[in-house]
């Protein structure tokens, strides 16, 4: 695998949407290239920072009870 | 009248659902209240179609499809009205703040507001937020995002590229602005 490949599915790596075989291939490679390796720490880095920016509300308490009092 | 034992039991799994809707109604709608209406609403369709549900499939998927279907009828009127991405072409925001010398490259993300991030993840167009929604914050995978849309996995992978690329363009724009980075080379991250 070189550069390009790897960046055309880093996307996919941090999302686990790889194969079992195109994992061990990018494995091999980021362990080697450095640079793909800081690219895919950012974008790993950059979807946490997404989901923990997004994911802090919860329904609340009382809209929660609301709901169960209605459909059960 | 007592529910019945079935109803209630499903009414009970769907409900362990709740935030991971309610977070998607709050992207969508950008309204407390509204979010509250379309999930109250989602739920009561949800139990009138108890019987498409499948079981052992994503009950996840399902409930949040009922919901952004609705979301789309009632909040949108048209699905024609959702508003394209701009065209922000390739733009890989670990390439421009590398090309531009702010290194280390993750120290810019780390000083990123939430509220920033919330508000660059709101300003996608709907049909782009969604997607972000399910695979960046609540973790579907491709497929169920698939399943949950409406579309085929490539639709899936593809609003994704192009959300993400407009999201990075709005992340870079809000570094800019509050004086992170500096838009020129030898940028650095300020401290």
């Amino acid at each position: 695998m070189d550069c390009p490949d790897c960046k055309e599915k880093l996307d996919r790596y941090v999302d686990r949407e790889l194969s079992s075989t195109e994992v061990l291939e990018l494995q091999l490679h980021l362990e080697g290239c450095p640079d793909c390796s800081d690219q895919y720490e950012f974008q790993a880095h950059l979807k946490r920072l997404v989901k923990h920016s997004c994911d802090c509300d919860s329904a609340p308490a009382a809209f929660r009870e609301k709901l169960r009092q209605i459909l059960t | 009248m007592a529910e019945s034992p079935a109803r209630t039991a499903f009414a009970e799994e769907a409900l362990t659902h709740l935030d991971t809707l309610y977070r998607g109604a709050l992207r969508l709608t950008r309204d407390p209240d509204q979010a509250q209406d379309l999930v109250q609403e989602a739920y009561l369709r949800a139990l009138r179609y108890q019987h498409s549900y499948q079981a052992g499939t994503n009950m996840k998927a399902w409930l949040f499809a009922i919901m952004r279907n609705l979301f789309w009828d009632r909040f949108k009127g048209s699905r024609k009205e959702d508003v394209s991405l701009d065209d922000v072409g390739e733009f890989v925001l670990y390439d421009k703040l590398r090309d531009e010398g702010a290194k280390p490259e993750a120290d810019v993300l780390d000083k990123l507001a939430a509220s920033e991030v919330v508000e660059a993840v709101e300003k996608l167009p709907p049909l782009h937020r969604e997607v972000v929604l399910l695979v960046d914050v609540e973790g579907f995978s491709y497929k169920d995002a698939a399943q949950a849309l409406g579309v085929p996995i490539g639709t899936v992978m593809s609003r994704l590229h192009r959300a993400r690329q407009q999201l990075q363009k709005s992340l870079y724009d809000y570094a800019l602005e509050s004086g992170i980075v500096r838009g020129s080379n030898n940028n650095q991250v300020h401290e």
